[in-house]
């Protein structure tokens, strides 16, 4: 019996020492800012710079066993991802409406 | 003053209202900002709404944790990062809507430019033969006799300065236009001469608008004979009107316009 407890144990703790901050949901939005260019745009690299920054702090109180202050820190990663991705597609976006415009004014002027 | 009282008193400083961190004022100004903004109320409502939504979690936090707290401040941060978000998710969506209204004044321009276009080309066609419109199309009459010798499908010179003229005036107008040329003939002669006749005549005509620079896969020829006269072949002058070629200028297609 008192083995059984003791080997419960040591299994109970061998799974809790796997676990691992999960990290895909902002490893994702950092994929998804790069994909749409973030690297490109100022203010969007440096959003997603400061993602990376973040998840790494994240990962160091983690494996300083502060678990809860890890995903505290976790969010400010995926926040920064998210407004990397928001800042990339709005730069994209004034581009090509200020091309559209362009045109537009071209057409007018050759009245 | 007696113990007491400094202890209390001392005690109420120690409990006074709390500061609120640096992070958590940058929230607030960044989503009073982003609320100012007409963009984000008209365009994306919902992201400055969630925006609002971590505002009040990082308030809650700052009431319950204090200032300090790593809560506090993380949500804090979330806050002002999805204040910044609202506004450019609302920036997409307001230069999109200008992308579309730029798109539609383009596609009106290009539509009021092509009216322009073929309002010339027909004006230029007017001074060169009878120019009507009916369910045909726009129809170009030019006499049988100003073009061919009689009896003959042999383009006179004259008549060649006249086709290189509307062949000018046809390429102003809309581009890709399919023609129907239309010979026409009276009634002298057997049925089966005047068809063949008609239909060489068509077939020079548009062996003239081709050298001149038409596509030739947008022409079409037919012999209409005597079979469709617009005066009466009794007299001399019905008869001449009679003797004609129509050149009839169709709608192009939207491919044809490629």
């Amino acid at each position: 019996m008192q083995r059984s407890i003791l080997l419960f144990c040591a299994v109970a703790a061998a799974a809790c020492a796997k676990k691992e901050l999960t990290t895909e949901s902002t490893t994702a939005a950092q994929r998804g800012a790069e994909s749409v260019g973030a690297e490109q745009v100022p203010q969007a690299a440096l959003a997603l710079q400061l993602s990376r920054e973040h998840l790494a702090r994240a990962q160091e109180l983690y494996d300083d066993g502060d678990k809860d202050e890890a995903k505290s820190m976790l969010t400010r990663a995926e926040a920064d991802a998210e407004l990397a991705t928001a800042l990339a597609k709005a730069d994209d976006e004034k581009t090509m409406a200020n091309a559209a415009m362009e045109e537009v004014r071209k057409v007018q002027s050759s009245y | 003053m007696k113990p007491i009282a400094i202890l209390t008193l001392l005690s109420l400083a120690a409990c006074g209202p709390k500061q609120p961190p640096a992070e958590l004022i940058g929230a607030r100004n960044a989503y009073a900002n982003a609320e100012a903004m007409p963009v984000t109320q008209q365009y994306d409502p919902a992201a400055l709404h969630e925006a609002k939504v971590a505002l009040d979690a990082a308030e809650q936090a700052f009431a319950d944790e204090g200032p300090k707290d790593y809560t506090t401040l993380d949500l804090s941060y979330v806050a002002e990062r999805k204040a910044q978000i609202a506004v450019a998710k609302a920036t997409v969506a307001a230069e999109e809507a200008k992308q579309a209204a730029a798109q539609k004044e383009l596609a009106a321009a290009a539509l009021a430019a092509r009216a322009d276009a073929d309002a010339r080309a027909e004006a230029a066609l007017k001074e060169l033969a009878a120019v009507k419109r009916d369910q045909r199309g726009l129809v170009l009459t030019l006499s049988g006799s100003v073009l061919f010798k009689s009896n003959s499908a042999e383009l006179l010179p004259e008549a060649q300065n006249r086709l290189q003229q509307v062949a000018q005036a046809l390429n102003q107008g809309e581009k890709g236009a399919p023609l129907v040329i239309e010979g026409h003939t009276d009634d002298q002669g057997s049925d089966t001469f005047n068809k063949s006749l008609s239909e060489k005549r068509a077939q020079a005509v548009k062996d003239y608008l081709v050298k001149a620079g038409y596509q030739s896969s947008l022409i079409q020829v037919s012999g209409m004979g005597e079979a469709d006269p617009v005066a009466d072949n009794k007299s001399p002058e019905g008869r001449a009107n009679n003797r004609r070629v129509e050149i009839i200028v169709k709608q192009p297609t939207d491919e044809q316009k490629q």
